[in-house]
């Protein structure tokens, strides 16, 4: 431990003091008895059988988190499957009806029937709509 | 030298750090006890001053550290993790004594006057050598408290600036900057007392 230089230091006394500190703040010696005392104490708290309950506790609660987390994921890949796959298979679907519309309804078919279609999808969720809303309260 | 002695260190905290990892608790206890037991109670001691209440606190700290193994998740070194622990065991304990030595400790101010008469009389007696260490032991209590820590630790840790600034949790500039101003007073206060020779404290003297 190197003091900063100093023309008024006193090296000598310096490095005396530095020795007779070392011999003065000598590290104490455990008291007797210390490990066994712990030993005995660490038996009667039976701290770690709690803390390994925790830490399993712990453990267990993460694993569950994960398995939520993987789960969640896995429903929105569904749901993203199943919407592609419908708008393909809707597709496919029209590239078949059109033709057989045309021929047996006419040019108007085409556009009628698809109107028709939304005007009943309309409806129904008018429907819906009108029996979620509080209005329908308000009739007699 | 130091080096390798830090990687020995850090391989049997690794070593306790496997045994937590494979669930054998009580062996990595065991292991860590037989390792921070003595820096743990000199730790104590250096905050608390007084052996049989550092005792206690060393107890209780090592006891938080058992209850608390599995729960140890590495983001501090194992002896960071330690030493953190005895320490707020020790500040909490002196939050409850409320004690704090004043800097005008008449037991000092006894001591010098004993030592300055022993100076006179000859300081080559084995009374005088006796006196100028317990006056030293004296000067190093009635230093401000962080001075005192840190210089006690010093010295119980064979000089090791970064054993002293791993068991305080401070930084190693922090720690020689205390130990040089510790130091600067205590110069201060051996001048002050008539006892600047370095002759007083040498090894033959005392």
């Amino acid at each position: 431990m190197n003091m900063p230089h100093d023309p008024k230091r006193d090296e000598p006394l310096e490095r005396a003091l530095d020795a007779a500190l070392a011999r003065a703040l000598v590290a104490p010696e455990l008291p007797a008895g210390f490990r066994q005392q712990l030993r005995a104490a660490a038996a009667r708290s039976g701290g770690a059988d709690r803390a390994q309950l925790r830490a399993a506790a712990e453990r267990e609660h993460a694993v569950q988190l994960a398995d939520m987390r993987s789960g969640f994921v896995r429903l929105r890949q569904r749901t993203l499957g199943t919407l592609v796959g419908a708008a393909f298979a809707a597709g496919l679907l029209l590239n078949f009806a059109l033709p057989w519309i045309k021929t047996h309804y006419g040019e108007t078919g085409v556009f009628a029937l698809p109107a028709i279609g939304a005007a009943v999808g309309l409806a129904l969720s008018l429907r819906a709509w009108w029996q979620r809303s509080s209005l329908v309260h308000l009739l007699p | 030298m130091q080096q390798s002695a830090l990687s020995e260190a850090g391989q049997r905290d690794r070593d306790i750090v496997e045994l937590l990892q494979g669930g054998r608790h009580e062996a990595a206890f065991e292991r860590l006890a037989e390792r921070y037991e003595r820096k743990v109670y000199r730790l104590c001691c250096s905050i608390m001053r007084d052996p049989d209440q550092a005792a206690d606190a060393a107890q209780e700290s090592l006891l938080r550290v058992w209850k608390a193994l599995a729960s140890y998740d590495q983001r501090a070194s194992l002896s960071t993790w330690i030493y953190t622990i005895t320490r707020n065991r020790c500040l909490t304990a002196i939050d409850r004594r409320r004690e704090l030595d004043s800097m005008s400790d008449p037991a000092v101010e006894q001591a010098a006057e004993a030592v300055g008469a022993a100076a006179g009389a000859g300081a080559g007696s084995p009374e005088a050598a006796r006196d100028h260490l317990e006056l030293l032991r004296e000067l190093v209590e009635a230093l401000p408290e962080h001075y005192r820590r840190t210089l006690t630790l010093f010295y119980y840790e064979d000089r090791s600036v970064s054993e002293v600034a791993s068991m305080l949790g401070q930084p190693e500039g922090t720690i020689k900057t205390h130990l040089h101003r510790a130091r600067a007073l205590l110069l201060e206060r051996v001048r002050g007392l008539g006892l600047g020779d370095a002759k007083l404290w040498l090894e033959e003297a005392t």
